[in-house]
Formats: C-alpha cells, structure tokens, sequence
C-alpha cells in the first residue's frame, strides 16, 4: 500500500503504480503525428499501408514513440506532482500496435537506490500490454524522487 | 478528407503549421541519407536550432495525450516542486523530427522505418525559451535476419552547452535508395 503522499521514503519495492488505459484510433494517432511531427505514412496514411505493409500488416500502426509517451504518462502521473523526474528509460517495442488496438500500460517499482537527498532514486519495470494479454512493449525506468 | 487535410485539422502551433506533414514527397527523398551510405562514427551538429514555446511542449502532451496540468499550468507546476512548466518527458521526438529533416538524421523520416527500441537519458529539463542543438553519431549498424539495424546517439544542447539528454535509438531501415523510393510508391521493399 503506497502513502498518501509520494516520497522516496514512501516508496517500497513491489508498489504497481496506477494504470493508463487507452483505446487507441486513428484520430488519436493523427494528433500525436502532429505533436510529434512524425508524419510516416506507416502510422498515418491508411490507404499506403494496404499496399507497403511495412510491418506485414495492410494497416495503420501506433508510434513506437507513442507507445513509449504513454509508459512515461504512467510515470508522470505518479511521480510529477510530488517533484519527481524521469532520469532514464529503456524500452524494448515488441510488436507493432495497429490502430484500434486497447492497451493497457503499467509499471511496478523494483529498485530503490538511496544515493542522497535530491538524487534518490528508484527503478522500476514498465509493460504496454494489449487486449488480447500479450506485451507490445517492456522496459524499464529510473525516477527521482523527493 | 483525405489524411493530411484530418491532421491539418490539429495543426495549431506555429512550428506545426510551417513543417510539411507529406512524408512522401518524392523530392525530399533527395535529401536523405540511407542505410547504405551512413558512416558509422561521424559525428553532426545539427544546423537548425529548436526555441522552445510553452505551446509547443504543450502541444505534445497534448498528443499523447496526457493531461496532466503539469504540462500546461506553470504555477502548478512550480507548486509541485518544478522549476517552471514541464515538458512531457518524449518531447525530443518532437525536437527530432523538427530539426533531422535532412542527411544525417534523416533516417527517423524514412518511409518504411521501423522503431525496435530505444534508451533515453534526461539531465536537465528543457526549459520554455530554451534553444536546442542537437549532435547526432552514427554509433552502429548491423544486418540480422534479413533486416538492416542501424543505432545513432542524439545529444541535446541548450543554448548555454548544457546538456539536456541523451537518446539511443535503434531503427530497422530499408537498405539503399531504390528501397526507399519502392516505399514512397507503396511498394513493399523489406527483405524480412
């Protein structure tokens, strides 16, 4: 059980951090092409995956970046209202994540590293998973905590 | 509608306005540099700066979207132990794209691209009003499987030479020119 207020001391190893839950379309994909100035067609442009099929598949496909913004987003929620930061993130993009796809993306932390005040951290491990139970993503995430 | 004029529809930023979403105009094709050509080793400094506004770092929370006031209420965020308002923590994918249109970077924009991974380091949070260089090395590339693997280090400045971050990235990309030209046409062009 996590305290109410979020501090390193607070923290214990096996804590899961809350989920972010996300029905992915393709208007949500347009608009992260935008925020991100990604515009490859793999992940925009529906009628050139019928025939490229970059991935094997005629379809759409998230950002790989995408993916990895909405791992982050489970961290930020946590951690950025009490001060805390991201220091360092490993992902591993599994399999591509076609539009319309449902995933889930979750962390749980693993390390804590009392380095000193102000540089406290802990690890944890990270997963984006999809509606049919298969990991599309995993890593791991390093973040100071106050 | 067809999908660049959907997207136009999100369009808002000046940045976003002024940077051409077609990724598949045969001409910028010219510009780039392919598997085949890239030299492992060499390292460059990216010409193009990136000022940072509030409305571009918010603009990119915005699409991931996360909706967190951190990203958009700097009063907040100061509230919350931050130094002023904060960047979600993949806005270099923003920063990449802006500034790696040609040569040397031109990779990520690759039709036919493929993204197995990546590790990302933060030093320094980017700031409102900052102005970004980005130093890239060509640090790998590989064939397995069929698939040719590239990795390259991006390195973010401000402008007073602190380092911001630091991103590995791994890509899988089609071999040569003729590959990538084969993609802008909607050819399938990878080997595996």
């Amino acid at each position: 059980m996590m305290a109410d207020r979020l501090t390193f001391e607070s923290v214990n190893c096996g804590d899961m951090l809350p989920e972010v839950k996300q029905h992915n379309t393709q208007e949500l994909t347009w608009q992260h092409a935008v925020a991100s100035l990604d515009y490859n067609p793999v992940h925009t442009n529906p009628e050139w995956c019928k025939t490229a099929q970059v991935f094997g598949l005629p379809v759409t496909v998230m950002h790989g970046n995408q993916t990895m913004s909405l791992m982050a987003t489970v961290i930020t929620n946590w951690a950025y209202p009490v001060g805390g930061r991201l220091k360092r993130m490993e992902v591993k993009l599994i399999k591509p994540v076609p539009i319309g796809s449902i995933c889930t993306y979750g962390a749980v932390v693993t390390e804590k590293h009392p380095i000193g005040k102000g540089k406290d951290f802990v690890a944890l491990d990270l997963w984006a998973m999809d509606e049919g139970g298969e990991n599309v993503a995993v890593g791991t995430a390093q973040v100071t905590l106050p | 509608m067809g999908y660049l004029e959907e997207m136009a529809k999100y369009q808002k930023t000046e940045k976003q306005k002024i940077f051409g979403a077609d990724f598949l105009e045969r001409e910028q094709i010219d510009d780039y540099e392919f598997w085949d050509e890239i030299e492992i080793g060499k390292e460059t400094v990216v010409p193009l700066k990136f000022e940072v506004k509030a409305e571009d770092m918010m603009a990119y929370a915005e699409g991931v979207p996360d909706d967190n006031p951190v990203f958009y209420d700097e009063e907040y965020a100061r509230k919350c132990g931050h130094d002023g308002l904060v960047a979600h923590p993949l806005f270099g994918t923003q920063v990449a794209f802006f500034l790696l249109r040609k040569g040397h970077g031109s990779w990520i924009r690759t039709p036919g691209a493929r993204n197995p991974g990546q590790i990302l380091e933060w030093y320094d949070p980017i700031r409102v009003g900052d102005v970004l260089t980005v130093k890239l090395t060509g640090y790998d590339k590989w064939v397995k499987r069929g698939k040719y693997y590239m990795r390259y280090l991006t390195e973010t400045y401000d402008q007073n030479g602190t380092l911001k971050g630091r991103g590995y990235a791994t890509l899988i990309l089609p071999k040569s020119r003729e590959d990538v030209l084969k993609f802008v046409k909607g050819e399938h062009a990878l080997e595996a």
